[in-house]
């Protein structure tokens, strides 16, 4: 077990600088002299920018000084001389945090959503949830965007105005220790209520299963209280651009997942253990939850992981059109400047956080299903 | 193609009579027939219908002094118009072009790159495919949206370009991964093995017996990544930083822009038109996909019988 996550380790390891490699070579390539251009005129001027920045050195001299550099932990400088590890720590918490509560709820959802509609028999129904969610996940984000803040902002306002909090307009979320509490708080919440919930649902503890993710939630709400951090949370919590980010990412992960779940559950249903269940007279319900569903849940996942790319960069669209700082105003800023480095960095972030998805991902299956562990050693 | 498909089990007749059973795939066949026809009808509509009042319709320029704008659907203009008196269903089928243009390179240079990594890999093992595993690896991390949005930030790439471009990443990525895991499996099959001790040479192995049985988990596969493709040339069009294009992208946010500049009400027409067209047109891919997905399953299509 332990060399199994080792060498998936190492793999990762090897594709971690496979990635900044391609996305080295691709984003200078895409824009070069973008900067030097973009401040000065003259060609003597570009010149002397870009001899100033190393830029006039072969490509691959500057691709090896990188790889060394991101090797040491360092992603660099960027062309106007902040430390891009510095920039993009101060932005990612936001974007992280809400693609791990969005991607979560999404996927409870549709998980929940899936197995319903893949069971249920009526033409009519399965017909319209999954035009439904199609076009949820095909939603054009400043559309969706532009609708959520025109209906929405009304309901989130008065949601506010529950907890004694006034109006705000949207704007990007500031940074600081309460938001880094909110964040790896609302992650462990419901990660582990996700974990508590899978092992009631194996040991057959029912009331435990349903109790988790409260349970999770109001321990959360519990450490801020202790911790004192409780007025600045919520009102994190409750800023409009990050609530309206996390319906959006909501609205086409769920689609995403739910058509996954349907499509894994419905080419479980002719399975021969199913047919058995139903000899037993077990319930409808039962069989669904318990015998059909484990076995459709895990290539499920194994298929949206490899979607978190897609779904990242949507939600970098959603933060864009929302002002919401995080990722995207960094992203975009550095687009519109040329700002090579800062973009190299977000792109090698985003890999990280796709690897290290899968690194846990891979090594929970191996856990559970023995055979993937001895494919892995065998190959 | 015509002399072998009698020696092959399931010929195609038999693959398009299931093809065509999916209900998915001919909603998704319907409506991306339907915007065929809206990309090309937008001259023959300024040939006949618009002929009298060509300034009125023009997708640029044209405006409509009779009403005031944004209107609702009417007669004169079926989709209403836009804030600035621009006719919906002009700039509409005017502004599918350079997104059907991005559907039609993205699934060309995808399904090309994916199919000659994924079969080679499948087809040479050893360490070329284990490179090849740790290529695709790589390229799955990086989404092509975003490279996408960077390439189209100098405004030299056109639609067409930049579909390549998607396709190149996307081809190199989650397709060559797709393509390759069904190779080595048809690669196990017992038709191969007859094929090779009847003396076929590999190159006649590969292109006779292993693409046709790829080719179709190639499309379900490029098929869905042509959805990114379409809603990042939407954003690029709607930001206005790629190559200058009337596009959907643009209907949108002049709808969204022009509303809150000159105070007038949401131009829900326009609004809805250009979000819709590029998610109906993203989802007549998506549909196909899926269903074309569940048709090529071997788990589900033998046993529903």
């Amino acid at each position: 077990m332990v060399r199994f996550v080792l060498r998936r380790v190492l793999w990762a390891l090897v594709t971690l600088v496979l990635v900044i490699t391609i996305a080295f070579f691709a984003v200078n390539l895409l824009l070069p002299y973008d900067y030097a251009v973009n401040l000065g005129q003259r060609p003597r001027a570009i010149e002397a920018i870009r001899e100033q920045l190393g830029l006039d050195r072969p490509l691959v001299v500057q691709w090896l000084e990188y790889l060394w550099g991101f090797v040491r932990g360092d992603l660099g400088e960027s062309y106007d001389g902040n430390r891009v590890s510095t920039l993009v720590w101060s932005t990612i918490p936001t974007t992280v945090t809400i693609f791990a509560v969005g991607g979560i709820v999404a996927y409870l959802l549709g998980e929940w959503v899936g197995r319903v509609v893949a069971w249920n028999r009526n033409r009519y129904f399965t017909a319209a949830s999954s035009t439904g969610s199609v076009l949820l996940f095909t939603a054009f984000p400043p559309w969706l965007v532009f609708v959520l803040v025109y209906f929405g902002t009304e309901r989130v306002f008065q949601v506010r105005s529950w907890f004694g909090l006034g109006p705000k307009p949207y704007s990007p979320v500031p940074g600081g220790p309460a938001l880094q509490v909110v964040a790896i708080g609302l992650v462990i919440a419901f990660v582990g209520g996700i974990v508590l919930r899978s092992w009631a649902k194996r040991h057959a503890r029912r009331a435990l299963g349903w109790v988790a993710l409260p349970v999770g939630m109001a321990a959360f709400v519990a450490s801020l209280l202790a911790l004192g951090v409780w007025a600045e949370a919520i009102d994190l919590m409750l800023w409009p651009s990050a609530v309206m980010a996390t319906i959006g990412l909501v609205l086409i992960a769920f689609g995403e997942s739910m058509l996954v779940m349907r499509a894994g559950v419905s080419s479980e249903m002719t399975e021969d253990y199913v047919f058995t269940a139903r000899a037993k007279a077990l319930p409808e319900r039962l069989i669904r939850d318990r015998h059909v569903a484990p076995n459709a849940v895990l290539p499920a996942i194994s298929r949206l992981i490899t979607s978190v790319p897609y779904l990242l960069s949507g939600l970098i669209i959603i933060e864009r059109e929302l002002k919401l700082g995080g990722v995207a105003s960094l992203f975009f800023s550095a687009i519109e400047s040329g700002n090579v480095p800062i973009i190299i960095g977000i792109l090698a972030i985003v890999g990280i956080i796709g690897l290290v998805l899968r690194v846990v991902l891979d090594s929970i299956q191996a856990v559970i299903d023995p055979r993937i562990r001895i494919e892995g050693q065998m190959a | 193609m015509t002399d072998i498909s009698q020696y092959e089990i399931e010929g195609w007749a038999d693959t398009r009579k299931r093809v065509f059973k999916s209900k998915m795939v001919l909603a998704g066949l319907v409506v991306l027939g339907v915007f065929a026809v809206l990309t090309f009808i937008h001259p023959v509509l300024q040939a006949t219908v618009w002929s009298g009042k060509q300034s009125v319709y023009r997708p640029e320029t044209g405006h409509d002094t009779t009403i005031s704008h944004p209107s609702g659907p009417s007669i004169a203009h079926p989709l209403g118009t836009d804030p600035l008196g621009r006719d919906v269903l002009s700039i509409m089928t005017f502004g599918l072009r350079p997104t059907f243009l991005v559907a039609v390179s993205t699934a060309l240079s995808a399904g090309l790159v994916g199919l000659v990594a994924g079969t080679s890999a499948a087809f040479f093992k050893g360490r070329y495919d284990r490179a090849m595993t740790h290529v695709a690896d790589a390229f799955v991390l990086l989404p092509p949206p975003l490279i996408f949005l960077i390439a189209s930030k100098r405004g030299l790439l056109g639609p067409f370009e930049l579909g390549l471009l998607y396709g190149l990443f996307f081809g190199l990525g989650p397709a060559a991964i797709v393509v390759r895991s069904r190779a080595l499996s048809v690669m196990e099959k017992p038709f191969i093995d007859a094929a090779r001790s009847v003396g076929g040479s590999p190159r006649w192995i590969v292109t006779h017996h292993v693409v046709p049985h790829v080719i179709p988990h190639v499309a379900v596969i490029v098929l869905a990544g042509v959805v990114g493709a379409l809603i990042t040339q939407g954003f690029v069009e709607f930001l206005g930083i790629g190559e200058y294009r009337y596009g959907l992208g643009n209907l949108v946010y002049n709808a969204l822009t022009y509303q809150q500049a000159l105070g007038s009400g949401v131009a829900w027409s326009a609004l809805m038109s250009g979000a819709l067209a590029i998610s109906l047109l993203a989802s007549s891919f998506y549909m196909i996909s899926s269903g074309l997905r569940e048709v090529t399953d071997p788990r589900r299509s033998t046993r529903r019988a």
